[in-house]
């Protein structure tokens, strides 16, 4: 059985400042199964992640409906946890604290706050900075502890938000090993938003390409590619021929983008 | 995808405005003054308040007319807005080149900056009475006030602006054969221009303060010695009606300058 | 770093000396006869007036004085403006009730509003407490609402995905988060606190550094009202500097975001 079931998905926007309506997505299907790591790419404004953050129930539906194991999502729930582009720490806590931050706010009734925010905090290997707070870490830092926020309240369903886009090119390859590390460790349903092809095929089981106007998917592709991975497996020519392909994708839907400008 | 995070709060808003609605602030801000006024009005009536000291707003207003006619109300006016519009010309006279100087020589700034800072945060009216003694009690000391009074929010923010200019648009100016005079014409000038109309927006306020202080210490004539004997006669009434006015002056003054600053913002970089 | 620490020093080195040509020119333009020592004194005489001062402690009593209605007006503002600044900033109909009247506070020169204080309270403490209140208000009031209103949005996101409650959002977020810009409102306030206390005593008083001055000044003697006139600005600076020092401190708790 299908853990999110997306179906027929419209989301509206409307601009600041008018009444104009627009369709941010609209009709999106898409079922991801328990424990499936899936990766959601596409240009800028393609409404990639107004699709998570509606997963997430922090955006308001228009149309169709989203079910997560058979519960139609109304707002957000203890079964997801989502890592956000920004790092979002509270500066005046603690990684220790940050990472207690959404136990407390769940209400957490599994044990001893500190203890499970410990082991969360070993787990992406920070456990040296519990007492830090944020103002003392580097980028890949903070989205360590933003990953162990979301771990920590032991969700279904991981939502992921382009939680590395703004790491250098070097630690976002060791962050993507290191996701992939601690996923392997109970695979958890994942649903992963970026811009990079490579981190996307590199990471996920399905990749699923969206295009604009409004957004919508265009392809699922299904990664074929033997896990556990490690960057070698960049070199394949299989990885080498899932990188054509999304390419090809992208191409296309930025070519499209300079015709449309050209004509407006 | 930040739009996506627009309240519906913030797009509700956007519609009334739309429809010529007045939208919900505005109607709340404005019930809110007449609950006042209503207030201010009824309670020396219902005997909650003895009138002798509150006044009512219907008494400010026979006032207002009452002052504007008979009081001598444009002699003394005349007077502050001179001791006004002296002391503060005098202050741009004398703060915007002293900024200047001290935003563009870090020796100067280092040598000037600590009594500089002292006589900012601390309370420069303190000084009024040395200038009493040493100008006696007429309008010079007064417009001595305003001076110093008005000042030095001037000299600070157009020593904030001289030093806020971008380094790397002054080395780009420069490699273009840019003199040291063109760099402060072209780039420095006007760049620190918002700053300076903030540093005039706060002394507006400050001068105002100054008037009015000096005229309150010690005084012949003006708004402040208005204040001063209305008070002392208790007639609320007038005293509403002159303090009035000089916030009414004060306000508008500030909002002009404003209305500048804002003008001059619009090519500054955010 | 070296030249930092070289720069720091030269800061301090031609301040400490500009304070110093200033004490020395002070003293020069009246020895040389250019300035009557009636208007404005001179340092060595001021000096010899502190000691008097000191001695027969009339500064320490003036300055608690001053201090005591400081300290009242202070503590006054901060519960009301952080307190209105609280229910504005989270409660957008009480902004709008309240704003009509903060707008005239900015615009009118509370001073002018002095004998109106005197009417109601007479000369005093009460008139000099109420005058500084509403001189550090303002600031307080503003900051405070500036700070709960814009509470971050990344970070509101993060505590609702979680599942917070408007509470849990106003504790635990707006609140801490509003905290720098509180402090900058509470370094401003204390400066206008002070000045509302002296001017206010300068006009009426019978104990205080505000009295004091205009006291000497009645009698025309300058030594002796430039030795609470040099305190004034040096408390002025000593509070100002303090605040300075906490707001560094809040710095750490300001949001930053990686992109």
């Amino acid at each position: 059985m299908a853990e999110i079931e997306i179906r027929n998905l419209g989301i509206d926007y409307r601009k600041p400042n008018s009444d104009e309506v627009f369709a941010a997505v609209d009709d999106i299907s898409l079922s991801i199964a328990a424990g499936e790591f899936v990766s959601i790419v596409g240009s800028s404004g393609c409404g990639k992640s107004t699709l998570l953050l509606s997963v997430a129930g922090l955006v308001k539906i228009a149309r169709g409906t989203i079910t997560i194991g058979g519960r139609p999502v109304s707002g957000p729930g203890p079964d997801r946890a989502v890592v956000f582009q920004d790092a979002s720490l509270l500066p005046w806590r603690t990684v220790l604290g940050n990472v207690r931050f959404g136990l407390e706010m769940q209400r957490w009734t599994g044990g001893d706050l500190t203890e499970r925010a410990m082991s969360m905090i070993k787990l992406v290997g920070l456990a040296r900075f519990a007492d830090y707070h944020p103002h003392q870490l580097s980028g890949g830092m903070r989205q360590r502890v933003n990953i162990a926020r979301a771990l920590a309240v032991d969700p279904q369903v991981l939502l992921m938000d382009e939680p590395f886009g703004a790491l250098d090119a070097q630690t976002r390859e060791i962050m993507g090993g290191e996701l992939l590390r601690i996923w392997e460790g109970d695979k958890k349903t994942a649903l992963f938003v970026t811009h990079d092809i490579d981190e996307a095929i590199f990471l996920s089981d399905k990749v699923v390409v969206m295009g604009r106007n409004p957004g919508h998917i265009k392809e699922v592709i299904a990664i074929d590619l033997p896990r556990p991975r490690t960057q070698e497996i960049l070199d394949t020519p299989q990885f080498t021929e899932y990188r054509r392909r999304l390419r090809a994708h992208l191409a296309a839907d930025m070519a499209g983008m300079h015709f449309m400008e050209e004509a407006a | 995808m930040a739009m996506v995070a627009t309240s519906a709060r913030d797009t509700g808003k956007s519609r009334a405005a739309r429809n010529w609605r007045p939208d919900r602030s505005t109607v709340i801000s404005m019930l809110s003054v007449a609950v006042f006024f209503i207030l201010w009005q009824l309670a020396p009536e219902m005997g909650w308040v003895n009138g002798r000291f509150t006044s009512q707003p219907t008494q400010v207003l026979v006032a207002a007319i009452d002052v504007i006619l008979n009081d001598d109300f444009f002699y003394h006016a005349r007077i502050s807005l001179a001791e006004f519009s002296l002391g503060f010309a005098l202050a741009l006279v004398v703060s915007i080149p002293l900024g200047v100087l001290l935003g563009t020589s870090r020796t100067a700034r280092h040598l000037i900056d600590p009594p500089l800072m002292a006589l900012y945060v601390a309370p420069t009216l303190v000084l009024l009475p040395i200038l009493v003694v040493s100008l006696g009690i007429g309008m010079a000391s007064k417009v001595a006030i305003v001076f110093l009074n008005a000042l030095f929010p001037i000299v600070v923010n157009t020593i904030a602006g001289m030093s806020e200019a971008d380094p790397q648009l002054i080395r780009a100016a420069r490699s273009f054969g840019a003199s040291k005079l063109d760099v402060f014409v072209r780039i420095l000038l006007p760049g620190s221009l918002p700053s300076i109309l903030t540093g005039i927006r706060l002394a507006v306020g400050r001068g105002v303060m100054g008037v009015v202080v000096g005229e309150l210490f010690v005084s012949q004539a003006g708004i402040g010695y208005q204040l001063n004997t209305y008070g002392s006669a208790m007639r609320i009434d007038r005293l509403l009606v002159y303090a009035l006015v000089v916030s009414v002056f004060g306000y508008l003054l500030t909002v002009s300058v404003r209305a500048l600053e804002n003008r001059v913002s619009t090519w500054r970089p955010e | 770093m070296i030249t930092d620490v070289f720069m720091r020093r030269q800061a301090l080195i031609l301040g400490t000396m500009s304070f110093i040509i200033i004490g020395v020119l002070w003293q020069l333009v009246v020895d040389f006869g250019i300035v009557n020592p009636f208007f404005i004194s001179t340092p060595s005489a001021v000096w010899q007036e502190l000691l008097v001062q000191l001695q027969d402690g009339s500064l320490l009593v003036n300055t608690a004085a001053t201090l005591y209605s400081f300290a009242l007006a202070l503590g006054l503002a901060v519960v009301v403006g952080i307190g209105l600044g609280v229910l504005a900033g989270w409660f957008r109909d009480a902004e709008a009730a309240l704003e009509p009247f903060i707008w005239f506070k900015y615009s009118a020169p509370t001073v002018a509003f002095y004998p109106l204080f005197v009417a109601w309270l007479g000369y005093g403490t009460p008139t000099i407490v109420a005058i500084a209140f509403l001189f550090a208000l303002t600031p307080i009031y503003a900051n405070t609402l500036s700070g709960i209103k814009n509470v971050d949005r990344d970070l509101k996101r993060v505590a609702t995905s979680f599942g917070a409650r408007p509470h849990d959002i106003f504790f635990r977020i707006a609140l801490p988060g509003a905290v720098p810009v509180i402090v900058a409102g509470l370094r401003l306030g204390v400066g206008r606190a002070l000045t509302g206390v002296v001017v206010a005593e300068l006009f009426g008083a019978n104990a205080g550094l505000g009295y004091s001055i205009a006291y000497y000044a009645q009698m025309l003697q300058t030594s002796r009202m430039m030795v609470p006139i040099v305190t004034v600005i040096l408390l002025g600076v000593i509070l100002t500097q303090a605040l300075s020092y906490i707001e560094k401190r809040t710095e750490a708790w300001r949001v930053v975001h990686d992109n």
